[in-house]
């Protein structure tokens, strides 16, 4: 899990605001980044900048939504914290139901910004941990021939080499034969693991 | 006959050219008598004695033409002086007289004006077919009677005005002034005198009695203070309601100066305003006269309202002044003041709990960012190397953010609290920032921007600046709202506009929503009736009346294009 490169990205339409959220992320250690609306954001931003987004929810122009939304379009994997003033909780529902990491209230506690922040940078990484490692093991799915891949479909969804060899019209041996040369590239050991695989590779990734 | 030296001389003439004319012709006559004589010869003989005969006779002659003459000459200087005394008599206004003074006064003699005086002919007098006193009003023959008994008695002449009641039953006023006469028998006595009508004067003189009383009894019951004055400023007299003001009875301010009733400072302008020609003007160039301060005897002071007026009189010329005591009238103006203040603050806080959001919003930001700050100054102290610049960057910033706070709840407690409502030089831009501040985060909020245009050189005005805030406040709000209700189709900016000339500043707010509509505008102004849901519907009505509290008018029109503009003007500050 690399840190170093994330940044944590500030969006509020008040000068003061961002400024004094940027000087505590500062004294903390975090790097950031301040933007005074959604718009000069995306200007900016594609998708290869790791960190996290701390946004106002309520602001002229593009409002926090309408961000989230267009980043949503973009296929980005910022997290978004969302701030929130009094009275937008209709607004903050939506948020969360639209995926975003979290909400804060004004006026913000500094010890709970910081502590969130770092949660949502750690979050980051560790989804970037997984789609790495997603993309490691569909490249290796890959690297299978067709025949192994049907192997490999009826084997981690529980079916006997029996059963299997009867559905292919080849002989179990065959079967055999294909299901260790799957395991041997997809690089596991147990067919638990080759189960594992399977089901991962068709959730999307949260 | 006997003659006295007096009764001598009356009977030579006085001119002496008709005296001499006489005696000329006297001795003319007397010379012819001789001549005739002489003619006939035969009488006068050589004897002396008969011609001494003859010049007596002729002197006897001489001396008898002259008396007769004189006589002839007399008595036709006696008729022709009859007949002017005659005429004179008809001409007098009135009658001369000669009467008994027996009971009602029997007439010996009357001139001709009777008829006219009495209605009754000289000839029914004097023959006493009608007498004097008969005709007399009843009611003052005894007046009449002891008046010229004491006369009478006293030997002196009377004087009495009197009624009597003419012939045709008419009432007139007679002035008769008369006196006791010798008689020549030595038994009755006699009057005589002269007798006018006087009925017009008499009129004139109830006229101006009764106009008399009236003016007293108006000036007696008025409600305001009545004073006159003479050209030095001494006051001569003072009616009830004045004496009741001031707390002086009349002798104690008779003849003392006006000023005793003036405050100190107000002296001159008292003496000013007495002394200005405005007074001598005609009565219906509405004189607005003058406020000043007045002193009571107790040395109070109280708000009197003066207007003064010459007023001719014979013995110089005077001033009358009227005073109105305004105490009343300012305590209910203070009053209106005060309740009208009430209900516009009643109203400024209705409108700061709807803008309650907005000034939560606009308060926490500040104090976001101070918090903020101040954990940043925490952490940067930490460590073996305290990050001292940085310290102070974000010390400084904190600070401002503070200010930023405090401002906000200025503001909102300047709209908040209850004020004297007293009016002072205000200047318009920074009048008008101020609400521009208020409603900003409103504006912010509903994605509205408010643009300020205010031109060069607007001057000062005169007046609250809170409730002058509040009425500006009023209308920006209602024209986002109208906006909001137009989904700013037409636009989102609303314009605040500030302009000035020589008399007013005109303050104008344009809005871009969809106008006022005409079912709306009936009742626009009108309290308790809102478009809006949630609203109280005082807004306006109020602006309004606040707008003419101070001497102006708060008006509208649908703009051009679209939207509408509320505007009103505001008096410069002298």
């Amino acid at each position: 899990m690399d840190t170093f490169d994330q940044k944590v990205f500030i969006v509020d339409d008040d000068e003061a605001v961002r400024d004094s959220m940027s000087m505590l992320l500062e004294s903390a250690g975090l790097h950031n980044q301040c933007y005074s609306s959604a718009t000069e954001f995306l200007n900016s931003y594609d998708n290869s900048q790791h960190g996290c987004l701390i946004l106002d929810i309520r602001m002229p122009g593009l409002s926090g939504l309408e961000l989230q939304e267009q980043l949503k379009q973009r296929k980005a994997l910022l997290p978004i914290i969302f701030i929130t003033g009094h009275g937008d909780v209709p607004m903050a529902v939506e948020a969360m139901r639209q995926g975003a990491l979290d909400f804060m209230r004004k006026p913000i506690n500094e010890d709970d910004l910081l502590q969130r922040t770092r949660c949502a940078l750690s979050y980051e990484a560790g989804l970037r941990d997984k789609i790495q490692d997603r993309e490691n093991v569909l490249d290796k799915i890959a690297l299978l021939t067709a025949r192994e891949k049907q192997v490999f479909d009826r084997v981690a969804t529980g079916k006997a080499n029996k059963e299997i060899a009867f559905d292919l019209g080849i002989s179990e041996r065959t079967v055999e034969v294909h299901r260790s040369q799957v395991m041997k590239k997809l690089e596991v050991r147990a067919l638990a693991e080759l189960v594992r695989i399977k089901i991962e590779t068709e959730i999307p990734i949260r | 006959m006997y003659f006295t030296k007096q009764k001598i001389s009356t009977l030579v003439p006085e001119q002496n050219a008709h005296h001499f004319l006489i005696i000329i012709i006297s001795l003319l006559a007397g010379s012819a008598v001789i001549a005739v004589m002489k003619s006939v010869k035969h009488i006068i003989t050589p004897d002396s004695v008969v011609g001494i005969l003859a010049l007596m006779a002729a002197i006897f002659m001489t001396i008898l033409f002259y008396t007769l003459f004189i006589a002839i000459y007399k008595l036709r200087k006696l008729l022709f002086s009859a007949n002017r005394l005659d005429t004179l008599l008809k001409n007098l206004p009135g009658i001369v007289y000669r009467c008994t003074n027996r009971e009602n006064w029997p007439m010996e003699y009357v001139s001709e004006g009777c008829y006219e005086l009495c209605g009754y002919h000289s000839q029914d007098l004097v023959q006493q077919r009608v007498l004097w006193g008969k005709f007399t009003h009843p009611d003052e023959v005894e007046r009449l009677k002891n008046t010229i008994d004491d006369a009478a008695n006293n030997g002196n002449p009377f004087e009495i005005e009197y009624r009597i009641v003419t012939a045709l039953g008419e009432e007139r006023w007679v002035w008769e002034r008369g006196r006791v006469v010798d008689s020549v028998n030595g038994k009755d006595i006699y009057l005589e005198g002269f007798i006018t009508d006087i009925t017009d004067r008499k009129k004139a003189e109830t006229a101006a009695l009764e106009s008399e009383a009236y003016a007293k009894a108006v000036v007696d019951t008025a409600i305001e203070g009545v004073i006159t004055i003479d050209n030095s400023g001494s006051i001569e007299t003072i009616n009830f309601a004045a004496q009741e003001m001031f707390g002086y009875i009349p002798d104690e301010i008779k003849g003392k100066n006006l000023t005793i009733l003036v405050a100190e400072n107000y002296h001159q302008q008292v003496n000013d305003y007495i002394n200005n020609n405005s007074i001598n003007a005609e009565l219906n160039t509405g004189d607005a006269g003058c406020e000043v301060v007045a002193r009571g005897k107790d040395g109070f002071s109280f708000p009197v309202h003066l207007t003064a007026r010459k007023m001719e009189h014979h013995s110089g010329e005077k001033i009358v002044g009227i005073i109105r005591d305004l105490s009343m009238q300012r305590a209910v103006e203070k009053e209106l003041r005060e309740q009208r203040e009430l209900l516009a603050h009643t109203a400024r806080l209705n409108t700061l709990g709807e803008m309650a959001t907005g000034i939560a919003h606009e308060i926490n930001q500040p104090l976001t960012a101070i918090s903020m700050y101040s954990q940043s100054c925490l952490r940067f102290l930490r460590g073996v190397n305290p990050n001292y610049n940085r310290l102070k960057d974000a010390l400084e910033k904190l600070s401002i953010q503070s200010h930023r706070a405090g401002a906000v709840l200025e503001r909102v407690q300047n709209l908040s609290k209850q004020h004297d409502s007293l009016r002072e030089e205000v200047n318009c831009s920074d009048l008008v920032t101020e609400v521009y501040k208020l409603a900003e985060v409103e504006a912010h909020m509903r994605h509205i921007t408010i643009a300020l245009e205010i031109s060069a050189d607007v001057p000062m005005v005169f007046c609250d600046p809170i409730q002058i805030q509040q009425v500006l406040l009023n209308l920006l709000r209602n024209g986002m709202e109208a906006m909001c209700n137009a989904k700013c189709l037409n636009g989102n900016q609303i314009i605040l506009c500030v302009e000035g000339n020589s008399d007013a500043v005109r303050i104008s707010v344009i809005d871009s929503g969809n106008g006022v509509t005409e079912s709306v505008s009936e009742k626009l102004f009108q309290p308790f009736s809102s478009t809006k849901d949630t609203g109280m519907g005082l807004g306006l009505s109020i602006s309004r009346a606040i707008i003419n509290a101070h001497g102006g008018e708060l008006k509208y029109f649908n703009n051009d294009k679209n939207g509408a503009t509320f505007y009103f003007a505001l008096p410069i500050s002298t």
